[in-house]
């Protein structure tokens, strides 16, 4: 390796991770292929009657939308966050933090006006998750303490937090085996839109739309990626680097904590540990797939709950749930394989 | 009569439109210690960097151990004994004094180790066990190990870059002791690389200078020569150039007083009572080798460090203790010694970029405008000739002289009263440094006042009304137009106040 080395391309196309994209999910599927032969399964089979039951009719296209909801939500969290260059691994816990301050809003609440009160409880989310992602922000900023470290923290904080509650002051008498806090009113629920789609995925929309002007158009974004690409800039331009950086904090984590909040009230009506499935974490992936744009964490969140669903589903073939994992983490690691070919080049040294 | 042990004859070498080298000459005696002496950027590291086989020249002849040499690789010189100490220390911290001595192949007293250990310690006047860790020695003691590293690896040619930068004056006369008993008992052939020369007259028996890529004096006696000659073959004739004064202005435009400032883990002293005032349409330069307190002048003039003794007033208002947002508002441009990192964020485009100044006024609303900071970055590219692409691409895929021009325009388009210019030329092609000069010349026309901190005496005898020499953290000495001369200048650089 002595004699080459690696070279920045001038000019990369802007819709290069959308192809890496695309050669990292193909990967994916091969890989997936691969695995389905090893287990004697027809992989043409499996693939199709996972597209089927994923987006083969309105009823299970629409739950794969409702499925998308967490993981853009916080998808779009880690991408405002990571402006700044920071990681937040602490999605998962910032995602049962917000549905924590939901169920806390709503027993304590004294709004009766159901329409008023649902929009109380979206934005307790959301200060949930910016609660959650408090400290770690306060360290990171002001102490420089690796933030990748602290939210993650956080995440096992978080869980231990709502199993305490689920099993203690919360608990539902009647919840015997699987522990939960007790039911929220129907008054309360999210309405449904169209079949079952649920109204979190018009929030959902909304809140990619601010992300998009929020990271893309803002002022504020401007001085995120200044302070991101270097803090000394920043300090020259005369940008509150760590001002800016602890908000943008606090509100990737409130994104995250809606996401929290929409789960409470649109689809399991209770808290409880099966708040989430693992979103914070799979919203990891698809923020890194998409190059942290918000337009394609809209995108590929979409298609990851697809895939969530269609995993689910093809348990009753016998195939495991966990392909559709495997073919989500594989799409990354192809997607960042790709993304580096296009961003660089091997050459070889003069001279040598 | 002593052999050449190491030949290079018309040596060149360019770095795309850069000659590094021009035709230089240069050969070493068996035994002798030789010195190297030039200015930052006179070609002396290129030169070694082709002795240790690190870049291969574009012409010339490579003759050791009057064996010609038709490729030199890093492994073939290091397998001819020849050996480099860089200023950046490479022993491994963690290691003991032995494990550092033992750990290369090329290693000769494996066997009888503590017999050679002892030896050569006692030559350096190294006090110290061999089983302590390299991380608890001063380091004047790991420059001592860094050389007895080549020693134990069997080099007979050692290359030492600023031996002694970092040693205090004992350390340095153990130092000349050291190595005048390895010429004469070992035989070693050494060459000491250096732009001081505080001690390379004594250290050395022969000299040679080299100024701009070439070698303009060889193998010269190192006694017989005056420091004032070294000094003129370092920096050239001494030429006078005619600066404008009619254009100044009598207001005071920049004023720094009684300015200190301490280092506040060690406590030592990096600025000691700094004092100067610039008028409009001057120019101050402020001459120095680097590392003597520039970089903290410059960044609590330009209001980045807040915490210091003493006042800045810019166009008599104080803004001592205030950060950079007062200096935007009284009009003060700065351009950073270190472009990138400093003046633009790496890793961001080159629009985002391009802004980075006035951001706020390329908005509609609350966000940037796509067309307004289009606007405004053609326009940059268009008044300074800047040569970027894609807009969206990386500020780094811009050449040195480029980003330079788009960091100067954005700095100057607003028509600054004041400029701090720190290191506006270093490390760019003629052309670009032409472009530069111009620039600053227009505002100094213009009736800006500008510092200019540089090490480039060329570029502030050509630009600067009136210099300053700093030193240590101090004004050693100051010039006014008509007294400036370039060798009592870089005798106060060297720190002897003439």
């Amino acid at each position: 390796m002595g004699n080459f080395f690696l070279s920045k391309k001038q000019n990369v196309s802007e819709l290069s991770t959308f192809y890496s994209f695309l050669i990292g999910f193909v990967i994916a599927l091969m890989i997936g292929t691969i695995i389905l032969i090893i287990q004697e399964k027809n992989p043409l089979e499996t693939f199709s009657l996972m597209f089927r039951l994923s987006l083969g009719s309105v009823n299970s296209f629409t739950s794969s939308l409702n499925k998308a909801v967490p993981l853009i939500l916080a998808g779009l969290g880690i991408s405002i966050i990571n402006s700044v260059k920071f990681w937040n691994i602490g999605a998962e816990g910032q995602i049962f933090f917000g549905a924590i301050a939901v169920n806390y809003i709503y027993i304590n609440t004294q709004v009766t006006n159901s329409t008023m009160l649902i929009f109380v409880l979206l934005i307790s989310g959301f200060v949930g998750g910016a609660i959650c992602i408090l400290i770690p922000a306060i360290t990171k900023v002001f102490f420089g303490v690796n933030e990748i470290i602290t939210t993650l923290l956080t995440n096992y904080i978080a869980i231990g937090i709502t199993i305490y509650l689920i099993n203690g002051p919360w608990k539902d008498p009647g919840s015997l085996n699987f522990p939960a806090a007790e039911y929220i009113g129907e008054e309360v629920y999210l309405p449904t839109i169209f079949g079952k789609l649920s109204f979190g995925f018009i929030v959902c929309i909304t809140f990619t739309v601010i992300a998009f002007y929020l990271k893309n158009k803002s002022i504020f974004g401007y001085e995120l990626r200044i302070a991101g690409g270097s803090e000394l800039t920043a300090i020259y331009a005369g940008i509150n680097a760590k001002q800016k950086a602890f908000i943008a904090m606090l509100i990737g984590g409130g994104f995250a904590g809606l996401a929290g909040g929409i789960e409470l009230l649109g689809q399991t009506h209770r808290l409880s540990t099966g708040i989430s499935q693992g979103f914070g974490y799979t919203a990891i992936i698809v923020a890194a797939i998409t190059g942290m744009r918000p337009i394609g964490i809209f995108l590929v969140g979409c298609l990851f709950g697809a895939l969530s669903i269609g995993g689910s589903v093809i348990q009753t073939v016998g195939v495991s749930t966990y392909i559709a994992d495997i073919i989500q983490a594989s799409t990354l690691m192809g997607a960042l394989i790709s993304q580096f070919f296009f961003n660089y080049e091997i050459k070889r040294k003069e001279n040598a | 009569m002593n052999e050449n042990i190491l030949e290079l004859r018309n040596i060149s070498k360019s770095f795309g439109e850069t000659k590094a080298l021009n035709n230089v000459d240069f050969y070493l005696r068996k035994g002798t210690i030789h010195g190297l002496l030039g200015e930052n950027g006179a070609g002396k590291t290129s030169l070694m960097n082709i002795i240790s086989g690190l870049y291969q020249p574009d012409r010339g002849t490579i003759n050791i151990h009057s064996r010609k040499i038709n490729k030199l690789t890093p492994e073939i010189a290091y397998s001819l004994g020849i050996g480099m100490v860089h200023q950046e220390f490479r022993l491994i911290d963690s290691f003991t004094i032995e494990d550092n001595l033992k750990l290369s192949k090329a290693n000769i007293f494996n066997k009888n180790f503590d017999d050679a250990y002892k030896k050569y310690s006692d030559i350096f006047s190294l006090n110290t066990d061999k089983k302590r860790i390299i991380a608890d020695l001063s380091v004047g003691e790991k420059q001592k190990i860094e050389i007895m590293k080549l020693i134990f690896n069997n080099s007979d040619i050692m290359l030492l870059d600023e031996p002694t930068a970092v040693l205090t004056p004992q350390e340095t006369e153990q130092l000349k002791i050291a190595l005048q008993k390895l010429a004469i008992e070992d035989e070693k052939t050494i060459v000491i690389i250096t732009h001081k020369l505080k001690e390379i007259k004594e250290f050395t028996e022969a000299l040679f200078v080299m100024k701009n890529g070439e070698m303009v004096s060889k193998f010269i006696d190192s006694k017989s020569t005056s420091t004032k000659e070294l000094v003129e073959m370092m920096m050239g004739e001494a030429t006078t150039y005619t600066v404008k004064k009619d254009n100044i202005r009598s207001e005071i435009k920049l004023k720094v007083e009684n300015v200190s400032l301490k280092d506040p883990m060690t406590n030592i002293k990096i600025l000691e009572d700094i004092n100067f005032e610039i008028q409009g349409g001057e120019i101050l330069g402020i001459a120095g080798v680097s590392g003597n307190g520039q970089v903290e002048l410059a960044n609590l003039i330009s209001g980045i460090n807040k915490i210091y003794e003493g006042k800045v007033l810019i166009k008599n208002e104080d803004v001592t203790g205030e950060g950079v947002k007062s200096r935007k508002k009284l009009n003060f441009a700065y351009i950073p010694e270190n472009r990138l990192g400093v003046g633009l964020a790496p890793g961001v485009s080159v629009i985002d970029n391009s802004v980075v100044r006035e951001y706020f006024k390329t908005k509609t609303a609350l966000h940037l405008s796509k067309s307004k900071t289009n606007k405004y970055l053609n326009n940059l590219v268009d008044k300074f000739s800047i040569k970027s692409g894609n807009p969206k691409a990386e500020i780094s895929t811009l050449s040195g002289g480029n980003m330079q021009k788009l960091l100067m325009g954005r700095e100057l388009t607003i028509n600054p009263e004041v400029i701090l210019a720190s290191q506006p030329t270093r490390g760019l092609d003629v052309n670009s440094v032409d472009k530069i000069h111009q620039l600053l010349v227009e505002q100094r026309n213009n009736g800006t006042a500008i510092l200019l901190i540089s090490e480039d005496l060329d570029e502030l005898f050509k630009l600067s009304n009136r210099l300053l020499v700093i030193f240590e953290g101090k004004i050693i000495q100051s010039f006014e137009t008509g007294e400036m001369d370039i060798s009592k200048v870089g005798l106060a650089m060297a720190g002897i106040n003439g």
